[in-house]
């Protein structure tokens, strides 16, 4: 069975992961963060997420293409990024050596 | 389908997010496959950026804007939940629930509640909307798009008073006092236009209303009257809550009687249904008016907006 957990599949967290890479607009951060985490996100889910994360100031919009418009992490995002990719290997590196620990007792 | 109806909903996000997200979305929309979740994921995310709209979305519209939202917001919960307000008349118009009015304090102070304010909704709906109203009509005399925005709400008006007249002349041709499946359905296509009429109504005095320079004294009267209604949804909603909750305790065996067009239901699950319409609708319109609330306590030094 495959667990995943719902801070993991943050869409405000894969967004930032997504634009880590670079400046994407709507359409390539869904068609990244689907190869990256396998999480397909709706374009409401999409925008609602980077609605928050823009009035965070966690990201910035360039200038439109066409009716596109990119969107690059700022300072702010890359390190709120940071701290939070961390948290999570903090979390993931923890629980894989008390899993270790469990089964070496078994 | 999906494809339509997903640009549809897009029409349910909040002014602010349509226009400074609404393209990018569009264009979303138009590369990715639609499908049934595509459709919930947008209804779901317009709802909360209703209920929890970006902060940084503030500044998008402008104050003459923001209360036009605000009141049109207002003006289509009200619709939705006058809907529902229709279904409650219509399940307990008849005179068992009467007669359990009369013998419980709860059930008939809870029914009188009701209509009193629907009363009084209404007129606050028929004030706030009149002088707007006669500003689009005066100016629909000289702009040929507005004339056409205008008359619009007029046809489907007509169209739905003829499509009733029709159905009433049916209904009296038929001797059967009891109901019928045929009836059932015929009623449902009546509410069915009815929802369609109200919709076309709801959507062109919108754009009217954004079309048309108005005083902003008087969209501050509309907006009153937006306050008054969404007051008197809430209320109406706790009236309602509390005769569903009363019909149960007082009058079981009214509570479970069939309901409904088909009968498919009983009278409690009906009027639960209708509440839960009621809440979502006033809890728009308490959202729409918190928004235009914020508009009105900003300074402006225009008139005209």
């Amino acid at each position: 069975m495959r667990y995943t957990s719902e801070r993991s599949t943050d869409p405000g967290l894969l967004v930032l992961t997504s634009l880590a890479e670079g400046p994407k607009h709507g359409y390539a951060i869904t068609h990244d963060v689907e190869q990256l985490a396998g999480v397909r996100l709706g374009p409401g889910t999409l925008y609602g997420a980077l609605a928050r994360l823009e009035s965070n100031g966690l990201i910035e919009a360039l200038p439109a293409e066409d009716r596109r418009r990119p969107y690059r992490l700022t300072g702010k995002g890359s390190a709120a990024l940071s701290e939070q990719l961390q948290a999570l290997e903090y979390v993931a590196r923890s629980g894989l050596a008390r899993l270790r620990v469990a089964k070496a007792l078994q | 389908m999906t494809r339509r109806l997903a640009q549809l909903i897009l029409l349910c996000y909040p002014l602010a997010f349509r226009r400074r997200y609404g393209e990018e979305m569009r264009a979303l929309l138009d590369e990715t496959p639609t499908r049934a979740a595509t459709v919930l994921d947008l209804s779901r995310c317009a709802l909360a950026a209703h209920l929890h709209p970006p902060a940084s979305l503030a500044d998008v519209v402008n104050i003459g804007d923001r209360l036009r939202a605000s009141t049109s917001g207002v003006l289509a919960c009200w619709v939705a939940f006058a809907a529902a307000g229709f279904g409650f008349y219509k399940t307990t118009e008849d005179s068992p629930y009467q007669s359990a009015g009369n013998s419980h304090l709860l059930l008939g102070g809870a029914h009188l509640t009701i209509q009193i304010l629907a009363i009084l909704a209404s007129v606050a709906v028929l004030a706030g909307a009149l002088p707007l109203s006669v500003l689009a009509l005066h100016r629909a005399r000289r702009q040929r798009s507005l004339r056409m925005l205008v008359s619009l709400p007029i046809a489907a008006v007509a169209v739905f008073a003829g499509l009733t007249g029709l159905l009433i002349l049916v209904a009296h041709s038929q001797p059967s006092q009891h109901p019928s499946t045929a009836g059932g359905v015929a009623f449902i296509v009546w509410g069915l236009a009815g929802l369609a009429c109200s919709a076309v109504c709801v959507l062109a005095s919108r754009r009217a209303l954004f079309a048309v320079p108005v005083a902003r004294r008087w969209l501050l009267v509309a907006f009153a009257c937006g306050a008054l209604v969404t007051a008197a949804m809430a209320a109406m909603a706790i009236a309602t809550a509390i005769y569903t909750i009363a019909l149960s305790v007082d009058a079981s065996a009214l509570a479970a009687e069939p309901n409904g067009p088909l009968q498919a239901t009983s009278v409690s699950v009906s009027l639960v249904l209708l509440l839960v319409v009621m809440i979502l609708a006033g809890t728009l319109a308490a959202t729409a008016t918190r928004r235009g609330w914020r508009s009105v306590t900003q300074p402006d030094t225009s008139e005209a907006i």
